[in-house]
């Protein structure tokens, strides 16, 4: 669950404080651990006082209630479950639903209604591809056992290539480095899609490393590229996504080519995927109108006064309403100590366990209530 | 449960010939009786048209395939919001509509069951979890075994094709899924075209690396589906499908099922000859003489309605060829072991030789078949267009001016290479309209207490008015009842309704599990042991269907 691989062959050792995983994942470890302490928390706070849960939803559905611009936001390793209480409950109050951080850098309009993206599960990639190009991610650091699931240190042969100038832990594992700068990547992209095209173009220092780059590609029949914050993330995000997807199209006249997205915000596959069939739309969706409308501002919570965040933090799961987090409520920490489905990130939904006993609720059962006493 | 009378309705059942007669139906606690008592609701529908409630054997409603058609699509959406109210959820419509629109939408028709034709079996939890959010209509699910890495191991192992474990083997993915039956697309096809690109052409192409051909695959499941006795047979979507000169393949694929029960999906789409200069041309009186002469197989089809469609299909070469023909966008996913997804916004113009001839042959297997009950209607939703086209499908079928009008409107090339312009003035009867919208889909789903009035049937009715104009009529039902509740009212809807998974089970040696259980190993990224469905609030309300061979 901390990354959006929802490894499920993953065994959880507990001894005090102590999580460890086998196989070893130091990130799941500490997502465990943060999960596993919750001794001392009250189940729920008001302005940072200890309240019953039953105040605290009365609380909360009382500032949402008298939202001018009420928005719901988070969904860091939420369920479908979760994802679905929460759009039922946007729907019914009128409110801005957005997944991952509402306070940083917009992720940028999506590319993927434009022209389309070539994508697959995470054992076509393992099974397939030859080549594997991470471009400018970091996921030995993000995404730990993600190399491991794409076959990387098994059986077969296969090249990592990857597209990063900066000394990550992933680069030095790469078959292949292209070191050019992240201002380079639209150029770049570009240059890769003439030239498989094979169109001639005018080339500087880039040349070399595009052909390298090029020459790997052409002796396999299945490449993946992964990508994601590093490329979409920032001014310019959807021009480069864009030429990611042209050029893997592009690439597919030959070869068969996919791509696997490393979300900005790990765990919120599911609540994307729920607020599609929900309403059709993916990202974020405003039903202020009555209806859902697909947000593309790049400031969409500018008027925003109230917010219900869903989260999955360092001292459990958690319900945060209010213009200043003024009422807290503890859930059950999805895969931890609840139960429900969650989608990895390559969109294989699976079943959670709940190893660990937990009296709190759920936060889809806290969402229903609290649509319960919005609508009262 | 409500007790409901309708009263004076001229009744169209004809799984119990009944054409037209003017007689009451009675419903009482979700199903039809015999009487009901003097407080029973009455509804007065003199002057109007009883029938069962529609019944979509064919359509793409949840999963996936259909939720990745949403995200490509957002624009196609935009222009047809709906709002929530009181009691109804919000939503969007258009050809891909969400969730809770589409269960409103279907039941707005005087559908009250649709089946989602073609479903991951990897993918269940998700299009268990769309369809929990679909309301009005009882739904199910075709799980996608036609490229199924594992089952092709199975295929080679010794016994092969005959062997019990197969049968075991798809007995235990239904219920691991539960799925209602078994869909085949582009069998060997999409594996190929995952591993590089490739594809099968012919039935006894090798699929490489399991060295099984589409022939042994078609064989071997459709087969096990038999032996099983599933309530629904073997789903079949034929190798090569928009490919000129198909109907070849088709007639093979036909002649490959002799003697099993099987459905053949969307037949327009694979009954093209080969015209000169590599166009397509008609070849839907010889599947429809292959058919007249099989009564042990059935078909959808499929057809193509001009205007906007989505095409989405587990067959990704399809997808890539579509690709290829200059669409703007296109989505393709790869499912690990078991299958593809190609998804390509598309329009079908009348003055296009290849569209008109396509919605051409639809209305030659509509017109030209003999038995209404074998040769059902579907838009294959949304690849042929949106299922909110019935209504004038079903117009074409019953209008023959109104489809005169429509024929000129076509491509004459590609109208004159049909035979509808040989003065084919057959006009569906409303009883022919029946069978294929309701009762012939649920007699070949199995489903005995569907599609049908008779004592005992599911309260599950439509009531039109009779209107000369037979669109406005289909489309604008005067009240749906579903599960013996009035749920629509001219128009508009006045409850909701969960509706009900319908799921299948046949017996299965649990044994089967030890020899699945290595071969997940080596080929999912998900444990054996997580991979079937147990949660009930995904598997729950259901019916479940029992094979007949349990």
């Amino acid at each position: 669950m901390g990354c959006g691989l929802l490894c499920d062959d993953v065994t959880v050792e507990t001894s005090g404080d102590d999580v460890r995983l086998r196989p070893e994942c130091r990130l799941g470890a500490r997502w465990f651990a943060e999960r596993t302490r919750l001794t001392g928390k009250p189940p729920a706070t008001i302005n940072g006082e200890p309240a019953e849960v039953g105040a605290a939803l009365a609380r909360a559905a009382e500032l949402l209630r008298s939202a001018r611009r009420p928005a719901v936001s988070g969904f860091e390793g939420a369920t479908v479950e979760d994802a679905r209480a929460a759009v039922a409950l946007a729907d019914r109050i009128g409110a801005l639903v957005s997944h991952g951080s509402l306070d940083g850098p917009w992720a940028g309009a999506p590319a993927v209604p434009l022209r389309g993206s070539s994508t697959a599960t995470l054992g076509e990639i393992r099974d397939r591809s030859r080549v594997v190009v991470i471009w400018r991610e970091d996921p030995e650091r993000t995404h730990p056992r993600l190399l491991g699931r794409l076959g990387f240190g098994g059986p077969g042969e296969r090249t990592l290539v990857v597209v990063d100038e900066r000394e990550t832990a992933t680069a030095a594992r790469a078959g292949l480095r292209l070191t050019w700068s992240r201002e380079r990547d639209l150029v770049a992209l570009s240059a890769l899609h003439a030239l498989q095209r094979g169109l001639t173009i005018r080339l500087d220092e880039l040349a070399s490393e595009l052909s390298g780059l090029l020459e790997r590609l052409a002796t396999v029949h299945h490449v993946t590229f992964v990508y994601g914050a590093g490329l979409t993330a920032g001014p310019g995000g959807q021009r480069r996504a864009l030429a990611l997807h042209e050029l893997v199209r592009s690439l597919c006249q030959e070869r068969h080519a996919v791509t696997l997205e490393l979300p900005a915000a790990p765990g919120t596959r599911s609540a994307d995927d729920v607020l599609a069939w929900q309403t059709g739309y993916a990202g974020s969706v405003d039903f202020a109108s009555g209806h859902p409308e697909l947000v593309m501002a790049t400031e969409p919570l500018d008027e925003v006064d109230v917010t219900l965040r869903v989260e999955s933090g360092g001292s459990g799961g958690a319900l945060v309403a209010g213009p200043d987090a003024e009422v807290w409520i503890r859930t059950a920490a999805a895969g931890v100590s609840a139960e429900g489905t969650a989608h990895r990130l390559d969109g294989v939904p699976l079943a959670l366990q709940a190893p660990q006993a937990d009296s709190a609720p759920t936060a889809a059962a806290l969402l229903a209530r609290l649509l319960e006493r919005v609508q009262g | 449960m409500t007790e409901i009378r309708i009263s004076g309705g001229a009744v169209h059942d004809p799984a119990n010939d009944v054409d037209g007669a003017v007689r009451d139906v009675c419903l009482k606690d979700g199903k039809v009786v015999e009487d009901v008592g003097p407080g029973a609701r009455r509804i007065d529908a003199r002057g109007m048209v009883v029938m069962p409630g529609g019944v979509d054997i064919h359509a793409h409603i949840a999963g996936p395939k259909v939720n990745g058609a949403r995200k490509l699509t957002p624009d196609t959406r935009r222009d047809d919001p709906v709002n929530r109210t009181s009691m109804l959820r919000s939503g969007t419509g258009g050809l891909v509509p969400s969730t809770f629109t589409t269960g409103y939408r279907y039941s707005l028709l005087g559908y009250t069951t649709v089946v989602e034709a073609a479903a991951p079996p990897l993918a269940a939890r998700h299009v268990l979890a769309e369809l929990r959010d679909t309301p009005m209509i009882d739904k199910a699910f075709l799980i996608l075994m036609g490229n199924n890495q594992v089952l092709f191991e199975l295929m080679r192992q010794p016994g092969g094709a005959a062997s019990e474990r197969l049968r075991d083997a798809v007995a235990w993915w239904l219920e691991a899924t539960g799925g209602y039956g078994v869909k085949l697309v582009n069998p060997g096809g999409v594996e190929l075209f995952k591993r590089d690109n490739g594809n099968v052409h012919s039935l006894d192409d090798h699929v490489a690396g399991f060295e099984v051909t589409p022939r042994q695959v078609l064989e071997a499941i459709g087969g096990a589906v038999d032996e099983l006795g599933l309530p629904h047979p073997v789903h079949v979507h034929a190798n090569n499908l928009g490919v000129p000169g198909n109907a070849d393949t088709t007639l093979e694929t036909m002649r490959t099922l002799a003697g099993r029960q099987a459905h053949f999906a969307h037949l327009q789409f694979h009954a093209y000859g080969r015209a000169s200069g590599g166009l397509p041309s008609s070849r839907a009186p010889a599947l429809l003489d292959h058919l007249s002469d099989h009564p042990e197989l059935t078909a959808d089809v499929g057809q193509v309605m001009f205007g906007e469609a989505v095409t989405m299909t587990a067959d990704g070469p399809v997808g890539a060829l579509l690709r290829d023909l200059g669409a703007e966008a296109w989505l393709n996913h790869d499912t690990e072991v078991e299958t593809g997804c190609g998804i390509v916004p598309y329009r079908y113009r009348a003055s296009s030789y290849v569209h008109a001839l396509q919605w051409g042959i639809g209305l030659e297997l509509f017109l030209l078949g003999k038995d209404p009950w074998q040769i059902m209607l579907s838009t294959d939703h949304p690849n042929g267009g949106s299922f909110l086209s019935y209504p004038k499908l079903i117009r074409l079928l019953m209008d023959r001016g109104f489809r005169d009008e429509e024929i000129g409107r076509a491509n004459q090339r590609a109208i004159r290479r049909t035979a509808l312009t040989d003065g084919l003035d057959r006009e569906y009867t409303l009883n022919e309209i029946a069978i294929i919208t309701r009762a012939a889909p649920a007699r070949r789903l199995g489903l005995r207490d569907k599609g049908h009035l008779g004592i005992g049937a599911d309260a599950d009715v439509t009531i039109y008015h009779d209107r000369d104009d037979r669109e406005e009529m289909f489309a604008t039902p005067r009240y749906v009842i579903k599960g013996g509740e009035l749920v629509v009212e001219e128009g508009e809807l006045h409850r909701v309704e969960d509706g009900v998974l319908l799921s299948a089970r046949a017996e299965f040696d649990p044994e089967v599990s030890r020899v699945l259980e290595p071969l997940f190993g080596e080929r999912y990224t998900v444990a054996f042991e997580h991979y079937p469905v147990r949660d009930p609030a995904l598997r729950e309300p259901a019916r479940v269907i029992e094979a007949a061979g349990s």
